[in-house]
């Protein structure tokens, strides 16, 4: 019987265009977008600048190299700088050591830190950047006369590290609010249709048990929400994702995300008694949080009292733990604070769920 | 859940009615303030075409809706193939088929999805297509409900009741909102299911229809049934009570003039 329900409900699924559209094309769709778009756009480099001589010379410096285009320069600490250049948001950091005092001939002591991830760009950027610290040093006033460096002027070393696109930010964001939009709308609408019609009415002059139907409906949205997955996973890496923690860790958070937005879709059908009273409800939950979540920008963007409010959101849980998997790898032991957060949102949800649930 | 299906097919009992198949006794709900049903008590027999009778709010479908299990009784009791309704309502729907009033399925499955998947909710494998033969719907067989006309959704629907070869088949209003014809057609359709040895039970406000169909009817009014009997034994009970009509019944009514204008066959595909 089960088994019976759950094909039938499969295939519902894949029949009903408007669920189709919803749950599984329209996140297609602005994923493409936003793929083709690539917000990213600027060729030029992204220089951390940790300044620890902080005298004339270094300041010579840091003013020369910010006159060059290509050079989009920052200052910091050594510790921020690199940890930006691990995840990706800078391509070099530079370390002026104490006490700089460049002079034609003599090693100048300075350290460049670059991303390894991507060593093709590394190498075209090493070249720029060597031109441009020889150039503020010892021209200011002009280009540099051939053959005076004894060496070269900064020494490079390399560090592990990310460099993330939009495609990497984008994927994981998408990929939380098909899971969300499955839940919401892959529920609420059909399930509404069937209890107005009186299908669901048929359904029960047989000996099917609700439990029976109830699973077969939630085992046929998840398979149908890890396919989903598959495919912007596919479309993702095609486009250049970089996917760097394991897929079952994914899965499970994926899962746990389905969760949430099903047991939220079912309160919705079970309290709504037509489409009309679904719909403006399943909007109402899911708008704010499409573009409140983090899905297409980060939350870092927000005003503070925002960001404050908005990061107690379940899809923004989902998709932060989705970020870290894909991003940086975290292992489902590193990710307690949005594992507690989408656990505390399931528990909500389906005793919600629970309360509101209506067969009639 | 599996059947022993040269078990479950009901065995026809030419001539004389019966054992009966479904008992009730006292049957009563009350919503609110209303009482819908108000102490209903009959026997159906085996084999029989027991039809239920009344007005618009009678209470014929809430009746029908707790013998089979759809709806919780307030007080008294339906058995129904020796099960207690109230005890084991879902043994009772595994034996019985429900045509609902107004019953809809899934959209996006054609008759023949429909069918297979009603076969497996009685965790049987059916002959789609001898379903759909049997209520003239084979050229239907890909379509979607929604596309069918009113007299073959109810056919259809009658077809879905018939998946599990029920000892009892349940018909609420099967052809009420039908034009003559389908109507017509639908008759046919019940008296071939009787002769298969299916005991029916339908609701109707059709006096003619009820005529035609039942072997007994129960007349229901307000909750409560107010004759039971043979539809003939009814007339003949209220001429010996020195009825007459003011109008002399003639040989043919407005209806055969309609019929014989426009055919007795099939209007469906308009």
């Amino acid at each position: 019987m089960f088994w019976a329900l759950f094909v039938a409900s499969v295939r519902m699924f894949v029949r009903n265009r408007a669920a189709v559209f919803f749950s599984l094309f329209l996140p297609l769709i602005i994923m493409l977008i936003f793929g083709v778009l690539n917000f990213e756009g600027s060729t030029t480099i992204q220089l951390g600048i940790v300044d620890e001589a902080r005298n004339e010379a270094s300041g010579r410096l840091i003013d020369g190299l910010a006159d060059f285009d290509y050079i989009e320069p920052s200052t910091g600490s050594r510790d921020a700088k690199l940890a930006e250049l691990e995840d990706g948001s800078l391509d070099y950091v530079l370390a002026i050591p104490p006490g700089f005092d460049p002079q034609i001939g003599q090693e100048s002591g300075l350290v460049a830190y670059a991303s390894t991830a991507d060593p093709a760009q590394a190498q075209v950027g090493q070249g720029l950047l060597q031109q441009a610290v020889g150039t503020a040093l010892f021209a200011p006033g002009g280009a540099p006369p051939g053959g005076v460096f004894g060496a070269p002027p900064v020494r490079f070393e390399s560090v592990e590290s990310r460099d993330l696109a939009y495609i990497d930010f984008l994927v994981p964001g998408i990929v939380g609010m098909t899971v969300m939009q499955l839940g919401l709308f892959g529920v609420a609408f059909g399930f509404v249709q069937l209890k107005r019609t009186g299908a669901l009415r048929r359904l029960f002059a047989t000996p099917t048990s609700p439990a029976y139907f109830l699973s077969a409906q939630v085992a046929s949205r998840l398979i149908i929400a890890f396919v989903q997955v598959v495919i912007l996973f596919g479309i993702g890496i095609w486009f250049g994702l970089q996917m760097f923690g394991d897929y079952l860790t994914l899965a499970a958070i994926v899962l746990l995300g389905s969760v949430i937005f099903l047991a939220v879709g079912f309160s919705i059908a079970g309290w709504a008694k037509n489409e009309d009273q679904a719909a403006p409800v399943a909007n109402l939950i899911s708008l704010p949080m499409m573009f409140l979540s983090g899905v297409f920008f980060p939350r870092d963007a927000m005003p503070d009292f925002l960001a404050n409010i908005t990061q107690f959101m379940p899809l923004t849980y989902v998709n932060e733990a989705l970020r870290a998997v894909v991003n940086d790898g975290a292992s489902i032991m590193s990710l307690g604070p949005q594992l507690l957060g989408m656990g505390v949102w399931a528990a909500i949800t389906f005793v919600v769920a629970i309360r509101m649930f209506r067969w009639e | 859940m599996t059947h022993d299906t040269s078990a479950a097919a009901p065995a026809r009992r030419s001539g004389t009615p019966g054992a009966p198949i479904v008992v009730v006794k006292d049957l009563r709900k009350r919503y609110g303030t209303l009482q819908a049903v108000g102490g209903v008590s009959f026997e159906i027999a085996e084999g029989e075409v027991f039809g239920i009778l009344g007005p618009n709010g009678a209470g014929k479908t809430t009746t029908l809706e707790m013998i089979e299990g759809m709806r919780p009784i307030d007080s008294g009791s339906a058995v129904v193939d020796g099960i207690d309704v109230s005890r084991d309502p879902r043994a009772v729907k595994a034996r019985i088929g429900i045509q609902l009033q107004a019953s809809s399925f899934f959209d996006e499955l054609n008759l023949v999805e429909l069918l297979e998947l009603f076969g497996q909710l009685y965790s049987r494998t059916v002959d789609a297509m001898k379903l759909l033969a049997d209520v003239e719907l084979t050229d239907k067989a890909r379509s979607q409900v929604r596309t069918l006309s009113g007299g073959q959704k109810q056919r259809f629907s009658i077809a879905a009741a018939l998946v599990n070869e029920p000892r009892v088949l349940f018909l609420d209003e099967p052809t009420t909102g039908l034009d003559p014809q389908a109507r017509r057609h639908l008759w046919g359709l019940v008296r071939l299911i009787r002769e298969r040895g299916h005991t029916v039970v339908l609701t109707t406000h059709y006096m003619e229809e009820a005529e035609e169909l039942c072997d007994r009817v129960a007349i229901m009014d307000r909750g409560v049934i107010v004759a039971l009997d043979a539809p003939n034994r009814l007339v003949d009970a209220l001429i010996g009570r020195g009825f007459t009509k003011a109008r002399v019944e003639r040989l043919a009514n407005l209806e055969d003039v309609f019929l014989d204008l426009t055919g007795h066959d099939l209007r469906e595909d308009e």
